[in-house]
C-alpha cells in the first residue's frame, strides 16, 4: 500500500466574488493526496484554477475568495488555519514553495548568501555568524548550488542557477511538502528536464511535492501520479505510467490535451474551456467533447479514477482511439 | 439528478479570508469622501447662500473666544473667524486647484515629449528640470511673485511653475517603462504614428499617474500659498486666505488667544488629510496588481 | 525573401547580444530559429521584424534594403511583417478591449470603416467567441490574449510572420490550436513565417527547416 498521506485535499472549493454579485468558482470539489516520496502532478491549462488551488494552500487567496472543504496537513486544516499560524509554523517550515519565477522571487539588490542566510536565521534557529554561514552552505549544496556563486547578485545567475538558488530557499526549513507552482515556464527543454530531475531527486529523499504546471513533457518526466484539471475541477486522477503511457487517459480531455503535442497528433481540442464565472450545470467539458450525449448535461461523479459519464475504458479501447496518424519525426 | 455541486453531501459551508481589514478601509474612505464634499459645498454654496460680509468689522466684539454666535470666535477686529475661514479656504482651494492643474499640464506635457523623444532632447529638458528642482521651491517661488504685484494670480503662477517639476520627472519615468513593452513594438508593427503611439498608448497609460500627483498636489499648492502669504509675500493681507489668517494671528497667539491661529489651521490640515486618503484609495485602485486580484 | 545579413545588434555597442547573424526566409518558407533562452534570438526576432535597428548589417525586405527601424521605417514595410510576441499580458495594452486590440493596426493604417467586419473575420479565424471580444486582457486568459494578439498580427495580412516564442507561456492544446491558425494562414497567403523558440520538437514539428542557432550567428 501507498505511505500514509502526507497532504489529504477533501472537496476544496475557491470561489471569488466580484461586485455586482458577480461569482467565479475557481475551484469545484477537488480531493487528492499527497504522500512522501511521491510527487502529484496537477496540470491542465492557463486558467483553469490551479494556480487558485495553490495559493489556498498556502493561504495567500485575496480578501474577495471564499473557500469550502479541508486540506488536512498532518492534523491541521490549511484552510481553516489563521494567518499568524500559517506564518509561524506552515510556510517554509511545512510547506516549502518553489515559485514560478525565481527572478521575480529574489530581491535583486542582496546577493544569494544574504537570502539563504536570512532565511536560516528566520527558520531554523542557528545562532552566531559562524554558524549561519556553514547552515547556508549546507543549505546550498543540498540543492547542488554552487559555494561559488553565492555572493552573487540574482541577475548574474543564469536561469538554472537561479531556480536552484529559490529550490535552495524552499528546502532549508525542511518543509516535508513542496509546492512547485510553475517551475519550468519559459525555460528551455534542456533546463526544464534538468530542474524537473532535481526536483525529483528530493521527492525521492522523502519530500511530497505537488508541482503545479501546464508543461506534460515536464509532468511525464517527474510525476508519480497526474491530476488533469479543467475548468476547476479535477476530471481525471491517475498513475502517471497509465497517463503518458498505456493504456494512456481515460478523460476525453486529458486524451486531446495530450494528443495536442508536437510529438503526438498535434490536433487541438476544438473550442475554448468554458468561463469560470459561468459554468453550467453538467459536465463543463461536455460543449468541446465528441463523446458527449445527453448523459452530459448531469455533473459525472469522480469514480474510478475519472469524473466522466463516457470515459475511454479499456486498454484495448484506448489503443484503438490513439490510432491516429501519428508524427515520426519527433 | 442535481444540479447542486455535490451529490449527497450537503452544501458546502464556505469561509472567509481576512475580510475585517476592507470594513475601516471602507469607513475610512467614506469619511475622507465626506470631509471633501463638506469642505467643496461650504466653499461653493456659502459665500453666495449666506448674506453676511466677512469684512464687517465690529471692535467692540474683538477676540472674542468661540461661542454660539462666533462659533470660531472672531479676530483681532471683530470679524468672524468661521466665515473668514470659509472666505480663506475658498481662495486658498481657488489658488491650490488652478496652480496644480496648471502645473500637471505643464509636466505632462514637457514629461512625455522628453520621454517619446528621447536621446538629446530627453537629456536637455531632464537636466533643465534637475537644475530646477536643486533650487528651493519656496525661494523660487518668492522670486516669482516678487516680480509682480500681490494678487491671486501670481501666486498661482508661482505655485505652478514650481511645482511641475516632479509631475514632469514622474510622467517621463513612466513613459520610458511603457516604451520598452512589447506592446508598443506590436503598436509599431502595426503601422502607428509616433503621434498615434504617443497619443492612444503611452499618455493613458501615464494619465492615472499624472491625476494622482495632480490630486496630491493641491494641499501642496495650498501649503505653498499659505506659506507665501504667511511671510507677506502672497496675498495681500485684506484678502482672506489660510495663510493670511495665520500670518494675521501671529500676535494674537503669543497674547494667549489661540483661535484665530488653530482654526485656520485645521481649515488647512483636516482638508490635506481627506484629499490625501482619498488619493491613497485611488492609487490603490488603479494598481494593476489588484486589478489581477482573481489571479486567473 | 527575408533576408539578414551579418547583422550584429544589441543594447549596448560595446556587448552585442547577436554577432554577424545570416538568416535568409523564403516565400512561403516556415523557418525555425533554435536558441536556449537568453541567448539573443528575441533581439534577432525584433530586428527581423524591423522594431530594433542593428548595430552592423542589413535586412533586405522583398529585394529592397531597409534604410530605418521602428518609426523611421516605412510604413508599408512594417506592416508587410506581423509580429507575435512570448508573453500575451505585455504585448496587449491594458486599456484596450479584445476587439480594439485587434483592430488597432486597421485603424492605425486607416482602415476604420471595414474594421468591425475584420475583427469579427479574425476572432473566428482565431477561434474567440464574440462575447471575449468585449473583455479588457485582464479579463481574459493567457491563451485567449494570445490568439488576440494573433489575430492583430494577423489583420494587415503580412506577407511575413514573425513568431518570437509564441506558445511559451501557452498549454499544449492552444499551442497546437494557434499553430494550426497560423499554418492555415500561410496556406492560403502564401507567407514566410520565422519562429523563434526553444522547443526542437515543437519547431521540428511546425517548420519547414530548424536552424540551431550556432548556425546563424558566429559566436
Amino acid at each position: 500500500m501507498t505511505p500514509a498521506p502526507l497532504l489529504a485535499v477533501r472537496d476544496l472549493s475557491v470561489r471569488f466574488l466580484l461586485p455586482g454579485g458577480r461569482r467565479v468558482d475557481a475551484v469545484s470539489d477537488a480531493s487528492f493526496d499527497v504522500a512522501p516520496g511521491e510527487c502529484l502532478a496537477l496540470v491542465g491549462e492557463s486558467g483553469c484554477g490551479k494556480s487558485v488551488l495553490a495559493s489556498a494552500l498556502l493561504g495567500l487567496l485575496p480578501a474577495n475568495a471564499r473557500t469550502a472543504g479541508h486540506a488536512h496537513l498532518g492534523d491541521l486544516d490549511l484552510l481553516t488555519a489563521d494567518e499568524r499560524t500559517l506564518a509561524r509554523t506552515v510556510r517554509g517550515r511545512r510547506v516549502g514553495l518553489v515559485p514560478q519565477s525565481p527572478a521575480a522571487h529574489l530581491t535583486p539588490v542582496r546577493t544569494i548568501r544574504s537570502h539563504i542566510e536570512e532565511t536560516v536565521a528566520r527558520l531554523t534557529g542557528v545562532r552566531g555568524r559562524a554558524a549561519r554561514r556553514k547552515a547556508a552552505e549546507q543549505a546550498s549544496l543540498r540543492a547542488e548550488f554552487p559555494l561559488d556563486h553565492l555572493d552573487r547578485h540574482p541577475h548574474e545567475l543564469s536561469g538554472g542557477l537561479a531556480q536552484r538558488a529559490v529550490t535552495a530557499l524552499a528546502l532549508i526549513g525542511g518543509a516535508p511538502l513542496l509546492l512547485a507552482d510553475e517551475p519550468t515556464t519559459g525555460l528551455d527543454r534542456d533546463l526544464v528536464d534538468r530542474t524537473v530531475d532535481e526536483l525529483r531527486r528530493h521527492v525521492d529523499d522523502g519530500h511530497a511535492l505537488l508541482m503545479i504546471t501546464h508543461d506534460l513533457a515536464a509532468a511525464e518526466r517527474i510525476a508519480d501520479r497526474v491530476a488533469v484539471m479543467y475548468a476547476g475541477r479535477i476530471v481525471e486522477l491517475t498513475d502517471a505510467a497509465a497517463f503518458f503511457g498505456s493504456p494512456g487517459p481515460r478523460h476525453p480531455y486529458s486524451r486531446g490535451l495530450l494528443e495536442a503535442l508536437p510529438e503526438r497528433s498535434f490536433t487541438p481540442v476544438p473550442g475554448l474551456p468554458p468561463e469560470l464565472g459561468s459554468l453550467p450545470d453538467g459536465c463543463a467539458f461536455a460543449p468541446r467533447c465528441d463523446r458527449a450525449t445527453d448523459a452530459c448535461g448531469a455533473l459525472p461523479p469522480f469514480a474510478d479514477s475519472v469524473a466522466c459519464h463516457h470515459p475511454v475504458t479499456a486498454p484495448a479501447d484506448a489503443s484503438h482511439a490513439t490510432r491516429t496518424p501519428e508524427d515520426t519525426r519527433a | 439528478m442535481t444540479t447542486d455541486a455535490d451529490t449527497a453531501d450537503v452544501r458546502p459551508a464556505w469561509r472567509a479570508h481576512g475580510t475585517s481589514r476592507r470594513s475601516t478601509h471602507v469607513l475610512r474612505l467614506r469619511a475622507c469622501a465626506a470631509l471633501v464634499t463638506v469642505t467643496v459645498l461650504a466653499v461653493l454654496l456659502v459665500p453666495p447662500l449666506v448674506q453676511l460680509d466677512q469684512q464687517a468689522v465690529d471692535l467692540a466684539a474683538k477676540l472674542e473666544p468661540p461661542s454660539w454666535a462666533h462659533p470660531f470666535g472672531t479676530d483681532d477686529v471683530g470679524r468672524d473667524l468661521l466665515l473668514r475661514c470659509v472666505y480663506g479656504l475658498r481662495v486658498s482651494l481657488l489658488v491650490g486647484v488652478v496652480a496644480a492643474l496648471t502645473a500637471t499640464v505643464i509636466g505632462t506635457a514637457v514629461g512625455a515629449a522628453a520621454g517619446a523623444l528621447g536621446g538629446w532632447a530627453d537629456r536637455l529638458v531632464m537636466r533643465l528640470v534637475d537644475t530646477l528642482s536643486s533650487v528651493p521651491h519656496l525661494l523660487l517661488g518668492i522670486f516669482i511673485v516678487a516680480m509682480f504685484r500681490p494678487g491671486v494670480w501670481p501666486v498661482v503662477i508661482s505655485v505652478a511653475l514650481t511645482h511641475w517639476l516632479s509631475t514632469a520627472r514622474i510622467v517621463r519615468a513612466e513613459v520610458l517603462s511603457l516604451r520598452s513593452r512589447p506592446f508598443i513594438d506590436a503598436a509599431v508593427s502595426g503601422g502607428a504614428s509616433r503621434w498615434r503611439v504617443t497619443v492612444r498608448h503611452l499618455l493613458p497609460g501615464v494619465l492615472p499617474q499624472a491625476g494622482l500627483a495632480a490630486v496630491l498636489m493641491v494641499p501642496h499648492a495650498m501649503w505653498h500659498e499659505s506659506a507665501l502669504s504667511f511671510l507677506g509675500l502672497g496675498l495681500p493681507t485684506h484678502t482672506a486666505s489660510l495663510g493670511t489668517l495665520i500670518q494675521g494671528a501671529r500676535g494674537s497667539l503669543l497674547a494667549g488667544q489661540w483661535w484665530p491661529t488653530l482654526f485656520p489651521g485645521l481649515f488647512l490640515i483636516v482638508p490635506t488629510l481627506a484629499v490625501a486618503g482619498l488619493a491613497g484609495a485611488w492609487r490603490e485602485r488603479i494598481n494593476p496588481r489588484r486589478r489581477s486580484e482573481l489571479m486567473l | 525573401m527575408l533576408e539578414l545579413r551579418a547583422v550584429t545588434a544589441g543594447y549596448d555597442r560595446r556587448a552585442p547580444v547577436v554577432r554577424d547573424a545570416h538568416l535568409t526566409v523564403t516565400p512561403g518558407e516556415a523557418v525555425g530559429l533554435l536558441g536556449p533562452s537568453g541567448c539573443g534570438k528575441s533581439t534577432l526576432a525584433r530586428v527581423a521584424a524591423l522594431l530594433h535597428r542593428p548595430d552592423a548589417g542589413e535586412v533586405v525586405l522583398d529585394g529592397t534594403p531597409v534604410r530605418g527601424f521602428r518609426h523611421r521605417a516605412p510604413r508599408e514595410q512594417r506592416t508587410a511583417i506581423g509580429v507575435v510576441f512570448q508573453q500575451p499580458r505585455l504585448a496587449a495594452d491594458p486599456r484596450l478591449r479584445l476587439a480594439d486590440l485587434i483592430a488597432e493596426p486597421l485603424r492605425a493604417t486607416g482602415r476604420r470603416a471595414s474594421a468591425a467586419e475584420r475583427v469579427r473575420e479574425l476572432a473566428d479565424t482565431v477561434g474567440l467567441t464574440p462575447d471575449l471580444l468585449g473583455r479588457r486582457p485582464h479579463e481574459v486568459s493567457d491563451g485567449q490574449l494570445q490568439r488576440a494578439c494573433l489575430a492583430r498580427a494577423l489583420s494587415l495580412e503580412p506577407r511575413w510572420l514573425v513568431c518570437d516564442e509564441m506558445t511559451a507561456m501557452l498549454d499544449a492544446s492552444t499551442t497546437a490550436a494557434l499553430v494550426r491558425v497560423v499554418e492555415d494562414y500561410r496556406a492560403s497567403t502564401g507567407a514566410g513565417l520565422l519562429s523563434v523558440g526553444h522547443d526542437r520538437t515543437l519547431l521540428n514539428r511546425w517548420c519547414d527547416r530548424t536552424l540551431p542557432w550556432e548556425a546563424v550567428t558566429a559566436g
